[in-house]
């Protein structure tokens, strides 16, 4: 209301300056800022697909019964990330796959699978980090940034799952395994 | 005019700080799940050597035809066998009967000695079975956590199927097997 009723003061103040103006020239001018601005921004594409099921991970035949298998890299696209600003970095945290069962381990055996998160595209070298469980579960996260952008970017980053392997290449403990990626895009630490 | 265009101006901008709140200078995905399953699963390590046949050699005392009271047979080991969860040993066996006799064994004879299968080193007590008894309750084990390492099966306590006071018939092979099962227990 009180903008409405300062645009109509104005346009009486308006009318009233018209003659007054015409008295003094035939032109006039007048100068107006338009001003604006822009946010920093990053944002990552939706994740595709959103989860990684590995299946089974442990070889049921053969030498390598009961210890993990060859598992294929896997595969995540984030697509269209950008930034709006320049100085920009990757970050990828990332949690080894942990055994739901967590009753203590006993020896030979691992509830821990580990592998290797790389996500190319934003700078010449990937940001890369592999999770360094123990037999037990222990210390699972891991975290590591990456290069320094220099420009805004537009993208598809790829992230790729790869080099599964337990702890000491033990026997891997029967259940459901668990693990998680973050993958955060924002200004770099050291600029 | 110079009023109505910073309106305008500060109505834009109020705009875009509302749309900045679904975004930052900063984005993050995740945690994104990564998921896998091992299956419950058992093996039973080959016998060490390859040599799966405990060998008595004669079983009789050839003074008296009666079965030997001191037989023994070095014991097997099944290397590196695991079961990667709960799990139960059993251990079953059939007594060593005379293979080329044919028929019941003679008035005084005996054509099959009984003896004890035991396999240890996967639970305390160790999984026991005496083909001469009726009921085997300690035949089965069970071991509450995943385990990988040796079991050692032994073979001992061996005796003559009727009673020691028959004499065991004559046979080029006298033979009996052993088994023992590991298996996951959900």
């Amino acid at each position: 209301m009180t903008a409405a009723r300062n645009i109509l003061a104005l346009a009486f103040t308006a009318a009233l300056l018209v003659p007054a103006a015409g008295m003094a020239a035939d032109s006039d001018q007048k100068t107006v800022g338009v001003s604006g601005n822009v946010a920093k921004l990053c944002v990552l594409g939706e994740p595709t697909p959103a989860s990684v099921d590995l299946g089974q991970m442990a070889a049921t035949s053969g030498t390598r019964v009961g210890r993990i298998t060859a598992i294929a890299d896997q595969a995540v696209t984030l697509p269209g990330s950008f930034c709006n600003y320049a100085g920009t970095q990757l970050t990828v945290q990332a949690s080894a796959l942990l055994a739901d069962d967590a009753s203590p381990v006993q020896p030979g055996f691992s509830r821990a699978v580990n592998f290797t998160s790389t996500v190319s595209n934003w700078t010449a070298a990937p940001a890369a980090v592999t999770t360094a469980a123990s037999e037990s579960g222990a210390t699972p996260s891991a975290s590591a940034a990456g290069q320094t952008q220099a420009a805004p970017k537009l993208a598809n980053l790829d992230l790729v799952l790869s080099g599964f392997a337990a702890p000491s290449d033990a026997l891997l403990v029967a259940g459901g395994y668990t693990g998680s990626v973050t993958v955060t895009l924002g200004p770099s630490a050291t600029p | 005019m110079k009023t109505l265009l910073r309106a305008s101006i500060l109505a834009l901008a109020a705009l875009s700080a509302g749309a900045a709140q679904a975004a930052d200078d900063t984005d993050s995905v995740g945690p994104m799940p990564v998921t896998g399953d091992v299956p419950a699963m058992c093996s039973a390590g080959a016998v060490e050597g390859g040599d799966t046949v405990f060998a008595l050699g004669v079983i009789v005392d050839t003074a008296t035809g009666f079965l030997l009271s001191d037989l023994t047979a070095p014991p097997k080991t099944l290397a590196a066998s695991f079961c990667n969860t709960r799990s139960t040993i059993s251990i079953s066996a059939t007594p060593m009967t005379a293979q080329a006799f044919a028929g019941p064994a003679p008035q005084g004879f005996s054509n099959a000695v009984d003896y004890t299968a035991t396999a240890s080193g996967w639970t305390d007590p160790a999984a026991r079975y005496n083909t001469g008894e009726a009921a085997h309750p300690d035949a089965t084990q069970t071991r509450p956590t995943a385990f990988t390492g040796d079991i050692t099966v032994d073979v001992s306590a061996f005796t003559t199927v009727g009673g020691n006071t028959l004499r065991m018939v004559a046979d080029p092979l006298y033979q009996g097997l052993v088994t023992v099962t590991l298996a996951a227990v959900s």
